[in-house]
């Protein structure tokens, strides 16, 4: 959950937001992240709606 | 790397991206850098077949690490899509792209503020037609963020919650209610047809929003975009604007900036009829004075009959 209304965000926060666990797909609510860099060394993000059952 | 200059005589800073002068403007639909790479094909900012919703770091920057960040996030892979003909499950989860930005641009040290934006039609200077908005994240607190808090300051609390309350408690100018969120022509509109989509529940930004929340505010705002394109049965241009909490860090001299806020989200069209444009001239650009030549209420009675028509 985020702090206080308008607070930075934390490390911590924000890994909790993404529900990352180790070996599985970086997540935020229903959607799937991919993370890449482009060849000039632009982030890239491709989210996809998981359309799977989430256990 | 662009270039900051504080203008005193306004008491905001101008920031200066000369490398934008040669930014990619109206390729041809064959050439539109938003599309996916086909196998083969001609390579874009997407070098993949196929996508959902793509967030990437500007080609041309106005902000970029370490002062700040500019993003770029397409909303489909269709390139003659808009953000009214996206499917809802797509625009909602648009809703949590935007969240998850907000979250990540804001954690950075050199972001004060993040604001998520869509510019839409040649009217309001696109240049790119394919269905996308932008993100900077601002190494300092932009002026319109900065009054927003004045005016908390002024009202003595959250200004869009007294505001929204005074709207919902007039009704002339509701366009839109859900659960979740609430449109309207705001009572001051300093745009022919400006709208603002207001939280019901106060909320700082979509941080702190339940999952209902965002799927009532992505709703809101597909319904109202509809009812903008059928307003003058023509594709309508507008500057969407979000307004979330500042996150600048509690250690800068505008710490008390952080905290405060209300989500919401603006809509600037330039258009005042079906042909003729609302120029910011002598009075809004010298003196910062709107003049307005439609009055909010009819304004709001015609947008609430192109919504019903668009529905």
């Amino acid at each position: 959950m985020a702090g206080k209304p308008g607070e930075r965000p934390t490390e911590e926060q924000t890994a909790d937001a993404l529900l990352e666990r180790p070996g599985e797909p970086e997540r935020i609510g229903p959607l799937v992240l991919e993370r890449h860099v482009k060849d000039d060394g632009r982030a890239l993000i491709l989210y996809t709606h998981d359309r799977r059952a989430r256990s | 790397m662009s270039d900051l200059r504080f203008e005193e005589l306004r008491g905001e800073e101008v920031t200066y991206a000369i490398h934008r002068q040669d930014r990619t403007f109206l390729p041809s639909r064959e050439h539109c850098p938003l599309d996916p790479t086909k196998p083969g094909g001609e390579p874009t900012e997407i070098p993949f077949p196929s996508f959902e919703i793509a967030v990437f770091d500007n080609r041309f920057p106005a902000f970029e690490a370490p002062k700040g960040a500019a993003e770029v996030v397409v909303y489909t892979e269709e390139h003659d899509a808009s953000f009214a003909t996206l499917s809802a499950e797509r625009a909602e989860d648009l809703m949590w792209v935007w969240r998850h930005r907000y979250l990540e641009l804001g954690a950075r040290e050199d972001v004060d503020y993040v604001y998520i934006f869509e510019n839409r039609g040649v009217e309001v200077g696109v240049t790119l037609h394919h269905p996308h908005g932008q993100i900077y994240g601002y190494p300092f607190l932009p002026p319109v963020a900065r009054l927003e808090l004045e005016a908390d300051r002024r009202l003595g609390g959250c200004a869009p919650c007294a505001l929204l309350r005074r709207e919902l408690d007039d009704e002339q100018r509701i366009l839109i209610e859900n659960d979740g969120a609430v449109v309207y022509v705001p009572y001051a509109a300093r745009w022919a047809y400006e709208a603002h989509v207001v939280m019901r529940r106060h909320r700082a930004s979509l941080l702190e929003c339940e999952p209902e929340e965002l799927r009532s505010l992505s709703l809101a705002l597909q319904t109202l975009v509809r009812g903008y394109d059928a307003l003058f049965d023509r594709p309508f241009p507008y500057v969407m604007a979000v307004h979330q909490a500042p996150t600048a860090a509690a250690s800068r001299p505008d710490a008390d900036a952080a905290g405060q806020g209300h989500l919401h989200v603006e809509f600037y069209p330039p258009l005042r009829t079906a042909e003729k444009l609302k120029y910011l001239a002598g009075s809004e650009q010298g003196e910062g004075a709107f003049i307005s030549d439609t009055l909010p209420e009819e304004s709001a009675a015609r947008l609430r009959e192109a919504i019903a028509c668009a529905g």
